[in-house]
């Protein structure tokens, strides 16, 4: 079945717990941009969502990283801060994924048994539908190099929307990550707001597929690592023209949520 | 100028595990506040690694191999730990 919504929204901790550093207007203004995809999931009706987010070194330390992964267990939990979350996993569709993928030529890990990163969760904790469905998690390399290439990640994409295209579900696809940020590094006050705005320019005007083009230095050096979970999106949804919800640049980090019609 | 985000060297092991657990383990983020240099050289880390991490000096810390991600998200969870009260939970 085709897909039934697309959207790409950010997961920054800040945005669920809030510090006094951060501005509580702006930050009520991306949660309203939450509700506005949660009510157009609602109304798509998805029998599960696909999202794809970028680990922080949470499920997978340095013991083992993947540089894309399948989530294929019953359930999955996690924690951050006092938050305690579980999810139900659509086992069949996340079975599906990781078996179509690997025939064709995607060289996928799976897990069965690992905590839920924030990654995923503050996305969900504000857009997940009512009533909530079961997830699939799609676990896209951003921190740890060598990170798998923009070429890959839309590659990967277009992978995955023929094999949920062959699906009985309804599926809604979700990138969690971005926009500029560097957590960690000399530049955290000082995000590349500038390359956001040229980027959802072209979003909006359906040239997604030049996403596959960037490099993986550029997006290191724009602050925008986890940008390759909205690739692997783009190559999902092809060239469809984007509507950006809302942008909201904090001192730190370019929030920005946008969808896509499919 | 170099990229953000670099390969963790091995040597950096130690002190990106402890990074890790005191981001993600609460257990023994607990007992780091309770102790830091006794939690810290139990863990393996050396006098120098132990200062840089008490310090949350990120320069130092991140010459020392540790991944700048795991030094930010370590340096959160413990303002999170040390002043709950200041944070607004949605």
């Amino acid at each position: 079945m085709p897909l039934c919504a697309a959207a790409a929204l950010p997961h920054t901790p800040q945005l669920l717990v809030r510090p006094e550093t951060e501005d509580r207007d702006m930050v009520l203004r991306v949660h309203a941009g939450y509700a506005l995809v949660k009510r157009g999931l609602e109304a798509a009706r998805p029998d599960v969502i696909c999202i794809l987010g970028g680990d922080h070194i949470e499920g997978f330390f340095l013991t083992s990283v993947p540089a894309l992964a399948v989530y294929v267990g019953s359930t999955v939990s996690g924690k951050f801060d006092r938050y305690r979350y579980t999810f139900d996993v659509h086992e069949p569709l996340a079975r599906a994924i990781l078996e179509h993928g690997v025939k064709q030529g995607f060289d996928l890990a799976y897990s069965q048994d690992l905590a839920l990163d924030y990654a995923f969760y503050v996305p969900l904790h504000f857009a997940m539908p009512e009533p909530r469905v079961p997830i699939v998690p799609l676990y896209v390399n951003a921190y740890l190099p060598p990170q798998p290439t923009p070429a890959r990640c839309y590659a990967w994409g277009q992978a995955l929307r023929a094999i949920l295209d062959a699906r009985p579900e309804r599926v809604a696809l979700l990138a969690s990550g971005g926009l500029s940020h560097f957590p960690g590094s000399d530049r955290y006050g000082t995000p590349d707001y500038e390359w956001d705005r040229q980027m959802l320019d072209r979003l909006v005007a359906g040239r997604g597929g030049e996403t596959a083009a960037l490099t993986g230095e550029e997006l290191d050096k724009a602050g925008n690592v986890e940008f390759r979970t909205w690739i692997a999106l783009l190559g999902a949804v092809g060239d469809a023209r984007a509507k950006v919800i809302c942008y909201e640049p904090s001192w730190h980090h370019g929030n920005a949520i946008v969808t896509w019609p499919v | 100028m170099g990229l953000h985000y670099t390969f963790p060297p091995a040597a950096g092991y130690p002190l990106n595990h402890c990074l890790y657990r005191l981001k993600s383990d609460d257990a023994f983020r607990e007992r780091y506040l309770q102790d830091p240099e006794t939690t810290l050289r139990d863990a393996g880390l050396d006098a120098e690694r132990i200062a840089a991490l008490r310090a949350l000096d990120r320069d130092r810390l991140i010459a020392l191999g540790a991944h700048a991600y795991l030094v930010f998200m370590a340096g959160m969870r413990l303002k999170m730990a040390a002043a709950p009260q200041t944070f607004e939970r949605f």
